[in-house]
């Protein structure tokens, strides 16, 4: 049902004038990949220095509260940039994206990623000042730390095999996969 | 004399050696001889090595490399802007430039390791084509050179003094050299992917 | 090696800073494309969804 729904939307994303705009114009659909790409550096970079500093990894001379405060801006902005790219290359390729076992996954983790984010930033502003100038953060910060930076890798990762066509529909007949990368035409055919 | 100026000017001495060589090769025309002679090395990198038959054969190690290279250009990023926006006075100014400076190198250094292997992999699984295209040699002399001026000019200088005697218009200069450097880096990667 | 401002060090900075700045602009402005193309993609990505050259 919600692989139909979700079929039904991409299909109705794909048929619109910008979305055919954006796939078929000659420098458009390269500008927004190239920046969603390269914006990594300021989105993930800030992130993992942050991680990183958690774990004692980087600026050891620093207090990690300043790090994450001070590098928080440009990984949100960074991450505000991936969004807007992010969401036109989907609505450049709706179907395409939509039946991605690998894009679907990418949302799943990036999902999880925010949630931990969400959690690591609660878990820091109750720790606040009581192990500031310390070489590494304590227990539950080092693990979310680890967390994010795992989850993280996982996303670029997926992000990165999406334009393979392993496990394409055409090309899969495992009935979960076909399920997972929702399928459509290819699960009403078995 | 010239002994006293080669021992109290020895960095620049290098480096005009280093920029008078490239202008000789290029002006007569050794990179150009010497570029056909590259091709064999890169078809046997590509189809006799054993990256570039694990490259070539297995799809899913070629992309995962490929997600490690990007992981790693990413924390290049990270740390090349951390340290360059701090120099330019735009990011942590609380913090002593020097702290930043030294506290990143590490991480870039590491990074930067990880960057080349994967690189020097995904680039063995497409040799043949890569050997081909101007802008893969682009990025490899920007990688040469950003990685020369981090090491050998960036950082000797940073770590020599604190950086208050160091010239504001100094500081931001190689900031702003440094961060231009290693984003045509990225791009030019970013372009052969696209060609 | 002397303590004045512009020592060994700060030279071979300067001027390294200088000859990257100087080959970046040649190779992004210069080489990579014409000047006039370059402004056409830069109208081109303002002008977004009239421009041939974007779509």
């Amino acid at each position: 049902m919600i692989n139909e729904l979700l079929l039904q939307f991409a299909q109705y994303l794909e048929a619109q004038e910008y979305s055919q705009m954006l796939v078929s114009g000659y420098y458009s659909w390269n500008w927004l990949e190239a920046t969603h790409v390269l914006t990594l550096m300021i989105s993930i970079g800030s992130l993992f220095i942050i991680d990183f500093r958690m774990l004692g990894w980087v600026l050891p001379g620093v207090s990690a509260t300043t790090i994450a405060d001070r590098l928080h801006k440009p990984m949100i902005i960074g991450f505000v940039i991936m969004f807007i790219t992010g969401i036109l290359l989907v609505y450049a390729k709706p179907v395409e994206n939509v039946q991605s076992f690998w894009f679907r996954l990418k949302m799943i983790l990036l999902v999880l990623a925010f949630i931990n984010a969400w959690v690591f930033n609660s878990r820091m502003r109750a720790a606040e000042g009581a192990w500031d100038s310390a070489l590494v953060a304590p227990k539950p910060l080092r693990t979310g730390a680890i967390i994010s930076l795992c989850l993280w890798c996982g996303v670029v990762a997926m992000g990165r095999f999406i334009p393979y066509d392993w496990v394409d529909c055409p090309k899969v007949s495992n009935t979960a996969l076909l399920w997972a990368s929702g399928c459509v035409e290819q699960l009403n055919a078995l | 004399m010239l002994s006293n100026f080669l021992s109290n000017y020895r960095s620049v001495a290098v480096l005009a050696f280093v920029v008078l060589t490239i202008a000789l090769v290029e002006f007569f025309g050794v990179r150009a001889s010497v570029y056909p002679s590259l091709l064999p090395f890169f078809e046997w990198l590509k189809y006799s090595s054993w990256i570039g038959y694990l490259g070539i054969t297995y799809g899913s190690v070629y992309a995962t490399i490929q997600a490690v290279h990007l992981i790693s250009m990413a924390l290049i990023g990270g740390t090349i802007l951390v340290a360059d926006l701090r120099l330019l006075g735009v990011l942590l100014k609380d913090i002593p430039s020097e702290t930043i400076t030294k506290g990143t190198h590490q991480c870039f250094k590491y990074s930067l390791s990880v960057a080349i292997a994967t690189g020097i992999f995904c680039a063995a699984g497409v040799a043949d084509k890569v050997y081909y295209m101007p802008v893969f040699w682009i990025k490899m002399l920007a990688l040469f050179a950003g990685s020369c001026f981090i090491f050998f000019i960036k950082l000797p200088l940073l770590n020599s003094r604190p950086h208050n005697e160091v010239d504001p218009w100094m500081l931001r200069m190689l900031a702003v050299a440094s961060i231009s450097i290693w984003f045509t880096v990225a791009a030019t990667g970013r372009w052969i992917g696209f060609s | 090696m002397n303590n004045s401002k512009w020592d060994d060090r700060t030279i071979a900075a300067a001027s390294a800073s200088l000859i990257i700045l100087g080959a970046l602009l040649y190779y992004w402005v210069g080489e990579v494309q014409s000047t006039v193309e370059l402004l056409e993609l830069a109208y081109g990505s303002l002008k977004f969804f009239n421009n041939p050259l974007v779509f």
